[in-house]
């Protein structure tokens, strides 16, 4: 039985794994032509995949190098970010300075000022955070804090403040009761605010463009952008550069995408 | 944030962080303190900064000076001491309103398919959320490889109906294709936020509806769209504002170039392009943010008023 309503979702289904799926698959195919094959019918996929390209590519970028850069960047960024934003929201969310109002509203504030990268070049060169790895850690710290912040004061304000009470009148102290208590209960949105901190830092292009210039400090994002800009018509290579580079932040999203999609739908609602 | 106090009473006496050590108080003010410092000193402070280094003809180049020039950046941008400023301003307008449209409508068709539970919905959903976890730069790159005059499929679609363009390198098509890949690129946000709006209307408003003998389309008119208004808000604005200051991509896809020079582009380039001037740069961003403000604040007014109308 043919019914018209089932016949529009086929054809809304299959629309939207045109549009989104098909451009990503094209790279992949053609990742692994010969580049002999792609010249004479690049739309076939090859019957013996040519995985030299994996290699060349490799090597050719220095895939290596970067993607281990990219990783310590984006992790300690993103696990400092965190912490951070944990030290901010708890006493803020339960009140316990003078001021926590005004100090929430600055914080989400950031969530809309503009992203100034001029003048924090001129603040990295002068407090010699230009063209280093630490200076570009911390450099990425900020930019994660406003949703962190914002996040995990809701969600500390769901923790109910007796714990607190009952915690510190047996003595205990207030680093060791954040991590035993207030972090396991907490979790969903500090793996929230990590897993966007972290994307952020490893997706930059202007930051490695702007605060770094040694080739050996370069993210995989600066380094594959290069590798574009030096092997022009080297198709089949380039795109076995780009399955490469994705291939990380493809699995972490594929183990962490009901975390980062249940977010949005969700934050969108209180809205 | 406005939570209610039950314990109250405790304030007087230093509020509930008296209940701590003295040791644990220092460590929750030392880490207060520092994640403040961090927002202030990277954040808040470099906001700021633009306005400070837009007064200025800073170069960033060692061994040269710095002088105070008051306005001359901006009066530069308004007269043709700098050509580009015009052409920035009407490629950002074009940008906005169609990444603002594009993105909305477009997200709106794909949520109102997805928001049925389902496998294969569920499947879409991180479909169209891959291109914000690959990023800008993989991203611009795949549609690069895709757009490539000589060897991408695009330029053969196209070649086989008779039409040849250099399309990220051609002064009249890479605009329009700039456009689409930031639609492509965030489409996915918007649509989950959609699907989120869509979810929190009650069916019971369906049923009494259906009961009515209330058509699809009116159905559709009358009650999905008023219900949806908060997310609407929610997505407008944040595509708005996206925009406006993103440049990312505009960067890898075509680096600024023919007639993509967005204002977010132009402030980047006269900072680092070849002729280094931060404080043009910075006066770029100011005029950027502005322009933000005045087109975002008054939308933010109208799109809260129409919600509340609509939802009266």
């Amino acid at each position: 039985m043919r019914h018209p309503n089932a016949v529009a979702r086929a054809t809304g289904a299959l629309l939207i794994i045109i549009i989104f799926a098909l451009p990503v698959l094209y790279v992949i195919m053609i990742s692994v032509e010969s580049p002999a094959h792609f010249l004479n019918s690049p739309l076939v996929p090859p019957t013996s995949p040519a995985f030299g390209n994996f290699s060349q590519a490799w090597t050719g970028a220095n895939l290596g190098q970067e993607l281990i850069n990219t990783v310590i960047y984006s992790v300690a960024a993103a696990a400092v970010s965190t912490a951070l934003s944990l030290l901010i929201a708890f006493p803020v969310a339960r009140r316990l300075v003078r001021g926590s109002g005004a100090i929430y509203g600055m914080l989400a504030i950031g969530l809309f000022l503009p992203l100034a990268i001029i003048p924090l070049f001129i603040e990295a060169r002068s407090l010699g955070l230009y063209n280093n790895q630490i200076g570009y850690i911390i450099l990425h710290v900020e930019p994660g804090l406003p949703l962190g912040v914002v996040l995990l004061t809701a969600f500390i304000s769901a923790v109910p403040r007796e714990l607190d009470e009952a915690a510190w009148m047996d003595g205990a102290g207030y680093l060791r009761y954040l991590i035993r208590v207030v972090v396991p209960l907490t979790r969903p949105a500090l793996v929230i605010s990590f897993l966007y901190a972290l994307l952020n830092v490893w997706n930059d292009i202007i930051g490695p463009v702007v605060f770094l210039v040694d080739p050996s400090l370069f993210p995989v994002t600066r380094g594959i952008y290069n590798f574009f800009g030096s092997n022009e018509s080297q198709w089949t290579l380039l795109a076995a550069a780009i399955v490469i580079a994705s291939l990380p932040v493809v699995a972490l999203f594929a183990v962490s995408q009901r975390q980062l999609i249940r977010a949005a739908v969700t934050g969108s609602v209180k809205g | 944030m406005t939570a209610r106090r039950p314990g109250a009473g405790l304030r007087r006496r230093g509020g509930p962080a008296r209940l701590l050590s003295r040791g644990s108080r220092v460590t929750m003010w030392l880490g207060l303190l520092l994640g403040v410092a961090v927002y202030t000193a990277f954040g808040l402070l470099p906001a700021a900064g633009n306005l400070l280094v837009s007064l200025t003809d800073y170069s960033g180049l060692a061994g040269s000076t710095t002088d105070f020039t008051g306005l001359a950046n901006y009066t530069a941008l308004l007269t043709s001491e700098r050509p580009g400023f015009v052409a920035s301003l009407i490629a950002t307008v074009i940008f906005v309103s169609a990444v603002t449209f594009f993105q909305n409508a477009f997200a709106l068709l794909i949520a109102h398919r997805l928001v049925r539970e389902g496998k294969l919905e569920s499947l879409l959903r991180v479909l169209v959320f891959l291109p914000i976890v690959l990023g800008v730069t993989i991203v611009g790159l795949i549609w690069i490889l895709i757009f490539d005059p000589s060897g991408g499929p695009a330029a053969s679609l196209f070649g086989a109906v008779g039409i040849h363009s250099a399309f990220f390198g051609s002064s009249g098509a890479a605009l329009p294709l700039v456009i689409g890949v930031q639609v492509w690129q965030n489409t996915g946000f918007s649509t989950l936020v959609f699907i989120g709006g869509l979810k929190a209307i009650s069916p019971d408003i369906y049923e009494a509806a259906s009961l009515d003998g209330i058509g699809r389309w009116q159905r559709l008119r009358r009650i999905t769209f008023p219900l949806l208004a908060p997310s609407v808000t929610v997505n407008v604005l944040l595509a708005v504002v996206g925009a406006f200051t993103t440049y990312n991509l505009i960067y890898v896809l075509t680096d600024g170039l023919y007639n993509t020079n967005t204002l977010g582009m132009l402030a980047f380039t006269s900072a680092f392009g070849t002729s280094a001037n931060l404080g043009l740069g910075a006066a770029v961003s100011i005029v950027l943010f502005a322009m933000t403000l005045v087109v975002a604040v008054p939308l933010m007014v109208w799109l809260r008023r129409r919600q509340r109308r609509l939802f009266a």
